[in-house]
């Protein structure tokens, strides 16, 4: 088999895997080595789905011993078998590198022969990269749930990120699709990496040249719409992940039907992209905006609002605490206001200190006033009296669900999808009916 | 209190040249209706005033920028000044005007008028140096690695740092069409030349061509189809980036 077609074979079957970033480490590049890292990440291209590929992001091997029923790769599913060497895929990502189409490789396998066999074969490829041809760029590698703690440490001392896919958001949900995997066997790698790491940070602030175990952290994905778990199941786990295991990020992955069986949706089902989308914005809310899984969604209302992103939904619910004053709140409200982001609260707060701020300056500084307008005053400005709840609903709706289709909304709303087919005037009809839908909820 | 003066500034088109005409309109106590380069073709009813390139007027005026208007000032002038929109001078002189008034505070009023549209240059600029940091692409000429891009703004400086770190055992060209400027990396040097036409890089090797096609068809299988999304690839790899991105300007 030549190498086109393992290449083929090879990233079509690690394509459902969505980390491709490549953030996360500072590394420098070094005489007679190749390579180097930036902190902030870097995208080398972006594929016609519109995601982001920075890494070459390949299995070693899709020969899987396992039979998980939402994977492509399971050993039931006939479809070509391929295996790189461990000197092929270096070579490959070396030459890819030079010409500065990566920025690294993200190495996954499907499970050959055992974990500990396949991890094995991953540290090969990763030590004849990192030693043999000095590679300074970024590795993310896939941790193999099962393997020998001892093995991890080690691909975690090559790798700059690792990640463990905790794959289904609930322990049934695994037994079901994915009775080769337990939940257990899922967690107990991660937390070895988060240990390994917090021992590894101190180790490095008395020796500044201690090897770095996995310096971009970790990461973890879960598939969404293959169970039936609410958003707000989902949200509490990832909660609980960042908090336990300091994850760096969790992604998400609308699951897209592979293959036909009676326990998962049917094969002409879409991908719930906007759910995952509004999964992400959560998500977001969590990491950078000092909101709690609770505050976002509760029992009574477990699923996202289709028409709102997580945030107005939160701001139109709790009206009491607005207008904030932006020149005197403190920077948590203000990364509570809709159209005000992390980058412009802080701007907001050091430039508030040079004189008070009126709307004008505000827009310059990147606010969207198109919504924070409702829910602020500043200089010049005591608040948007005299607005209707009406006009307040028709700024925050989110026009993207419109754009994204009959389809995505029949998933949410499906009373909504005969309008959208109708053409322009039922996207105008639906629009008016989501507005006066948000109006009856404030 | 300047006036604004009816005058347009003449000078070279660089930065220490730019940094006479600020010397100029402190002294002059004017802000002038433009400022342009020799080499702009804009014809204007106005006076014109040549500002000759003093090297010793435009380093008091360095030395003034980090001491009035704090850390940070210097260097986002100088990002602000790679751009290559028309109004860059004017914009940044009426910035270091107002700097020169308030003092160190200048960086952090991201809302004032005269402050909002130099860090917006700074954005622009800064945004397509990461940008290209991406999507620059080599060919492997056998003896040398070489790249061309067609930048809007004049980022060879800003690329120049990442692409030698990152790649200290090679010799490389980037040569940035726009501007007919090249960027040289050769045995652990770089230097920049201005090069009138593209430079006569030789024929692809067999061997550089299957890279080529392995990188291709990588890039096609890892779409996912039922995910298909133009608009969102359109907005975050623009179309003008393409034509020299080995995988996409076939899609052109």
């Amino acid at each position: 088999m030549d190498l086109m077609e393992k290449l083929t074979i090879l990233a079509d079957s690690a394509k459902y895997d969505v980390a491709c970033t490549s953030s996360g480490v500072d590394r420098g590049g070094a005489a007679g080595s190749i390579g180097s890292a930036v902190a902030p990440g870097c995208c080398h291209t972006f594929s016609a789905d519109g995601r982001c590929v920075s890494l070459l992001k390949v299995l070693l091997t899709n020969v899987c011993a396992y039979d998980c029923a939402y994977c492509v790769n399971r050993r039931s599913n006939d479809l070509p078998r391929a295996a790189f060497t461990p000197r092929e895929l270096a070579e490959l990502t070396i030459q890819f590198y030079r010409r500065n189409y990566i920025e690294g490789l993200f190495l996954s396998s499907a499970v050959l022969i055992s974990p500990d066999h396949t991890t094995e074969l991953m540290i090969k490829a990763l030590e004849l990269l990192r030693n043999e041809y000095h590679f300074r760029g970024y590795i993310h590698a896939k941790a193999i749930p099962g393997a020998d703690p001892a093995l991890i440490h080690r691909l975690g001392l090559l790798a700059d990120r690792l990640s463990v896919n905790i794959e289904l958001p609930s322990a049934a949900s695994l037994g079901r699709l994915a009775p080769d995997k337990k939940k257990a066997a899922i967690l107990a790698p991660m937390s070895q990496i988060a240990r390994a790491r917090d021992e590894n940070r101190q180790e490095l602030t008395v020796y500044r040249s201690a090897p770095k175990f996995a310096p971009a952290g970790q990461s973890t994905q879960m598939i969404v719409g293959a169970t039936p778990e609410t958003d707000r199941q989902i949200l509490k786990l990832t909660e609980g992940l960042y908090q336990k295991y300091q994850l760096k990020r969790v992604f998400y992955s609308a699951y897209i039907p592979v293959a036909q069986d009676s326990r998962l949706p049917a094969l002409n089902t879409p991908p719930p992209l906007l759910r995952e989308h509004r999964l992400y914005q959560a998500d977001w809310l969590l990491r950078f905006y000092d909101f709690s899984a609770d505050e976002i969604l509760d029992d009574a209302s477990p699923n996202f609002d289709p028409f709102l992103d997580p945030k107005c939904n939160w701001a139109i619910q709790h009206l009491d605490q607005f207008p904030v004053d932006v020149n005197r709140a403190d920077k948590t409200m203000l990364l509570r206001v809709p159209g005000i982001g992390p980058k412009s609260a802080g701007r907001i707060v050091r430039a508030r200190r040079q004189g008070a701020l009126g709307l004008e300056e505000l827009r310059r500084m990147g606010v969207v006033l198109k919504r924070a307008q409702y829910f602020i005053c500043c200089r010049g400005f005591s608040g948007a009296a005299g607005f209707g709840r009406r006009s307040i609903a028709a700024a925050l709706v989110d026009s993207g669900v419109f754009a994204a289709g009959a389809q995505q909304l029949s998933l949410f709303a499906p009373e909504f999808a005969p309008m959208l087919t109708a053409g322009r005037p039922g996207l105008e009809a639906a629009k008016e009916e989501a507005v006066s839908w948000i109006e009856k909820r404030m | 209190m300047d006036r604004e003066a009816d005058v347009v500034y003449r000078y070279d088109g660089s930065f220490e040249g730019f940094l006479c005409c600020v010397f100029e309109s402190v002294y002059a106590h004017e802000i002038p209706f433009a400022i342009l380069p020799h080499s702009s073709p804009m014809a204007t009813l106005f006076p014109e005033k040549l500002i000759e390139t003093d090297p010793a007027k435009a380093r008091r005026v360095d030395a003034s920028l980090p001491k009035k208007l704090g850390k940070g000032a210097r260097s986002c002038v100088a990002h602000a000044f790679l751009s290559g929109s028309e109004e860059k001078e004017l914009l940044i002189l009426r910035f270091l005007r107002l700097g020169y008034r308030v003092g160190p505070g200048v960086m952090f009023m991201a809302g004032h008028k005269d402050v909002a549209p130099v860090l917006a240059l700074e954005k622009a600029v800064c945004g397509e140096a990461h940008l290209l940091t991406g999507f620059v692409r080599f060919q492997d000429y056998g003896d040398f690695l070489g790249g061309t891009i067609t930048p809007k703004h004049y980022v060879l400086p800003l690329l120049r740092l990442h692409f030698c770190q990152r790649l200290p055992s090679e010799d490389f060209i980037l040569y940035d069409a726009t501007h007919g400027a090249a960027l040289l990396w050769q045995k652990g040097k770089a230097s920049y030349a201005q090069l009138d036409e593209a430079p006569p890089f030789p024929e692809i090797s067999r061997e550089e061509a299957a890279y080529q096609e392995l990188w291709k068809r990588f890039y096609k299988t890892i779409a996912i189809a039922a995910r298909e999304n133009p608009a969102l690839r359109r907005s975050l790899c623009p179309k003008r980036y393409w034509v020299n991105m080995t995988e996409l300007k076939e899609e052109l």
